[in-house]
């Protein structure tokens, strides 16, 4: 219940986010995608049936402000969080690299599944143009992440939750 | 054994099943009044409050930024304005410089007129420069025509004669200092004398005879008879008299007409007046 109130409340703070600070940056791109973030650091430390509903939640609130396809944020976050799970578990590994390349990889895929359900595969030929601001913005979210992860490390601390990898 | 497997897989079950409902949202939509909207408006409505307050902050965060930057902006263009006036005073003061020298050239040429005489415009470039002697130096010389012992005017009235020359510049001793001396007479009563310059700055009326009728106030002009100032130029008005004194002569100080100091062209008389010579048989 802890871990669901508090990344609820990171969830709302960083949607809320990213839906207002477009109106401060012109360039879209420079704005970390902050769920991405939130997600990975499930799949990454929290290895239950909870955390796996948390992230199909959370996409499923993205697309409560973004996009027009209700439910394909909601299938890339599971995704997310799926991908972040395995790679917890094959590797055994949860540090701030991992969980860096985690959202690096994950803000692009993501963007790129989001094209391709959203338009076609065919799409994704036109993606060229995008790349650019892509990368940026899965660069920025993988700088941005170990900071996250710091935080939301501090926030469990404080809610008693615990900070490492842990099968519920 | 069933029991193990489904615990050990639960995650990857239960993602695969919310993945299959995702799949299932995105094929057959979300349509307003469905089960699947529930969450998303419940959703909607919490986070719009937050998003409001996020958005108004923004707002005033990209208001003061835009502030700022607009300060920053306005500085650089207050910066630019300021350089702008300056360059336009600068301007300006040239302008008005431009219509002075204008108007004074006008006057002097309507001076050069009335003289009916050859005359040559100069400007002023200096003073005496130890300031014992009453002279200026004028930026016109022997190459312009001009020659030593020539009368020097301004529009106002006498200024004094040319002393030195070289090809492009003169001095010209003032009608006020103490070594020059001009014939001139009062142009009311005729009382004639010689206007002289004072060590301690300023004219009188040499020899004019105590019966003469000088008053203050009296205009006092050249004579033309020292052969170097054409007849009829103002020298200046009679400040005072003094009749009490001993001697033979009055004690006539007179008012410049020229205000020295702020002398910027001159004209000099390269040539007397034709009526120099009638003066002198006055």
């Amino acid at each position: 219940m802890r871990l669901t109130l508090l990344f609820a409340a990171f969830v709302v703070l960083g949607l809320a986010f990213e839906s207002a600070v477009p109106h401060l940056v012109s360039f879209r791109a420079l704005i970390p995608n902050l769920i991405i973030i939130l997600v990975v650091d499930l799949g990454l430390r929290h290895h239950g049936v909870l955390p796996a509903m948390l992230a199909f939640a959370m996409g499923y609130a993205t697309d409560a402000l973004a996009g027009s396809h209700p439910g394909l944020n909601a299938f890339m976050m599971t995704m997310v969080f799926l991908v972040s799970y395995e790679i917890s578990t094959r590797l055994m590994v949860a540090n701030a690299m991992v969980g860096a390349t985690v959202v690096f990889f994950g803000v692009i895929a993501t963007a790129l599944a989001t094209v391709a359900f959203a338009d076609g595969f065919n799409a994704l030929s036109d993606t060229g143009s995008m790349l650019g601001g892509l990368t940026l913005e899965a660069a920025i979210s993988a700088i941005v992440a170990p900071f996250i992860f710091a935080m939301l490390a501090a926030s469990k601390r404080m809610a008693g939750l615990p900070g490492r990898a842990a099968r519920e | 054994m069933r029991r193990s497997f489904l615990w050990r897989n639960r995650v990857l079950l239960t993602s695969g099943a919310l993945l299959i409902v995702s799949l299932h949202l995105i094929s057959t939509g979300v349509h307003p009044g469905d089960l699947a909207a529930r969450p998303e408006s419940a959703f909607l409505e919490i986070i719009s409050p937050i998003d409001a307050a996020f958005t108004r902050f923004s707002d005033g965060a990209s208001s003061i930024v835009n502030d700022y930057l607009n300060l920053v902006h306005v500085r650089e263009e207050n910066a630019h304005l300021r350089n702008e006036l300056a360059r336009v005073k600068g301007d300006r003061a040239r302008l008005v410089e431009l219509e002075v020298e204008n108007r004074h050239l006008g006057e002097m040429l309507e001076l050069k007129d009335v003289l009916g005489a050859n005359a040559v415009a100069a400007n002023v470039i200096g003073s005496d420069a130890t300031g014992l002697s009453r002279t200026l130096i004028l930026a016109s010389g022997s190459s312009d025509g001009l020659r030593p012992g020539m009368a020097v005017l301004a529009n106002q009235g006498v200024v004094g004669k040319i002393i030195a020359i070289s090809p492009h510049a003169s001095r010209v001793l003032l009608i006020d200092d103490h070594n020059s001396a001009l014939d001139g007479f009062d142009q009311r009563s005729r009382a004639r004398g010689i206007v002289a310059g004072l060590v301690d700055d300023g004219l009188i009326l040499k020899y004019a005879d105590r019966s003469q009728d000088i008053r203050v106030g009296d205009s006092i002009v050249t004579s033309g008879l020292d052969g170097i100032f054409p007849r009829g130029l103002l020298v200046g008005t009679i400040k005072s008299v003094h009749r009490g004194g001993p001697g033979l002569f009055l004690g006539v100080r007179i008012e410049p007409a020229v205000d020295f100091r702020e002398l910027e062209q001159v004209l000099i008389v390269t040539q007397p007046p034709p009526h120099l010579d009638d003066g002198a048989k006055d």
